[in-house]
């Protein structure tokens, strides 16, 4: 399997594909599969009674409701435009939407891709994280 | 992680089918036959959010079955290598513990959960810190990395760790720090 001994998350080695693909926060996703199960449920009342969702689904929809970190669709718009004005590859930007960490030495042991790149070098870098960061907990404050 | 992305396939289609409702019918026929499997590739298939493009029908020789190129939108869970999320405890036992993440099962050995946890048997078995602050059982939700991933013919299943940084048990945001 070509590539497949070099994935390494941290280190954004995750397939062209996947590195090109829109990547999806557990908020975001949680949005799309309850507007989902919703028209699931109207279609089956209505003619087949016995359409389920498959269970994959199920217990896609049940994780992402229980780690979602933010509820209201508007702030999980507005934590997607925040992040997005970090230049984050989108692996990075949902993996820092979905774990929210406190500190910049949180952010970077969890997305250690963010000190590569240039993007964040030294103690400029872990300020300008640390806003980021601060920009998201004041996002959750308001939400 | 989850993914939205654009994925295709050959659908065959019984001639019994062919009317005003083609087009229904073969997206009904995708949906289930892809919600819901796994590949290698691009992780499992949770959800078909639209259909792109439906090409020309080919008639196959012989059989009288079309088969019709489909393009459509998806949302995949995909775990990668490295990647750090959160994961449900399902069930603890001397070896280590599972933890469900989605439709993705994870199991995280003892070898790498943290050496001053020590695992509790009895009704709920559990590993415990030697001073009883951290407790990881059923139902516990965890932060852990993924450091190596298997695929079989229907599902994907991973092996974790809990033992760097920033991973473990995820406090109860309504407790006090």
């Amino acid at each position: 399997m070509s590539g497949e001994e070099e994935e390494n998350a941290a280190e954004l080695k995750i397939g062209e594909e996947f590195l090109k693909a829109k990547c999806l926060m557990n908020c975001e996703v949680a949005i799309i599969l309850e507007h989902k199960y919703e028209q699931i449920q109207q279609h089956s009342s209505e003619s087949d009674p016995t359409s389920q969702v498959s269970q994959v689904f199920e217990k896609s929809l049940q994780y992402v409701k229980r780690f979602s970190r933010y509820k209201n669709p508007d702030a999980v718009r507005q934590v997607r435009e925040t992040l997005s004005r970090y230049g984050l590859a989108e692996f990075e930007l949902c993996t820092l939407g979905n774990l929210c960490p406190d500190t910049s030495g949180e952010a970077t042991a969890l997305v250690p891709s963010l000190k590569s790149g240039g993007r964040f070098v030294g103690d400029a870098g872990d300020e300008k994280i640390e806003k980021m960061l601060n920009d998201l907990s004041l996002i959750k404050k308001f939400e | 992680m989850f993914f939205h992305i654009v994925l295709e396939r050959n659908m065959q289609l019984h001639p019994r089918h062919f009317g005003p409702h083609l087009r229904d019918k073969l997206v009904s026929k995708l949906i289930k036959d892809v919600e819901g499997t796994c590949s290698g590739r691009h992780g499992f298939v949770v959800a078909i959010t639209g259909v792109e493009d439906i090409g020309k029908g080919l008639i196959r020789e012989g059989t009288g079955y079309v088969t019709f190129p489909v393009k459509y939108q998806c949302v995949v869970f995909r775990p990668f290598k490295g990647e750090i999320l959160e994961a449900v405890v399902t069930m603890v036992n001397k070896m280590g513990f599972f933890a469900e993440a989605g439709p993705v099962q994870i199991f995280v050995s003892n070898h790498l959960i943290p050496d001053d946890m020590e695992f509790q048997s009895g009704d709920v078995p559990n590993y415990t810190t030697s001073d009883g602050s951290v407790k990881i059982q059923k139902e516990s939700e965890v932060r852990l990395k993924i450091i190596g991933t298997r695929v079989d013919a229907t599902e994907i299943f991973c092996i974790g760790t809990i033992k760097d940084d920033f991973l473990g048990v995820i406090n109860d945001p309504g407790a006090a720090v």
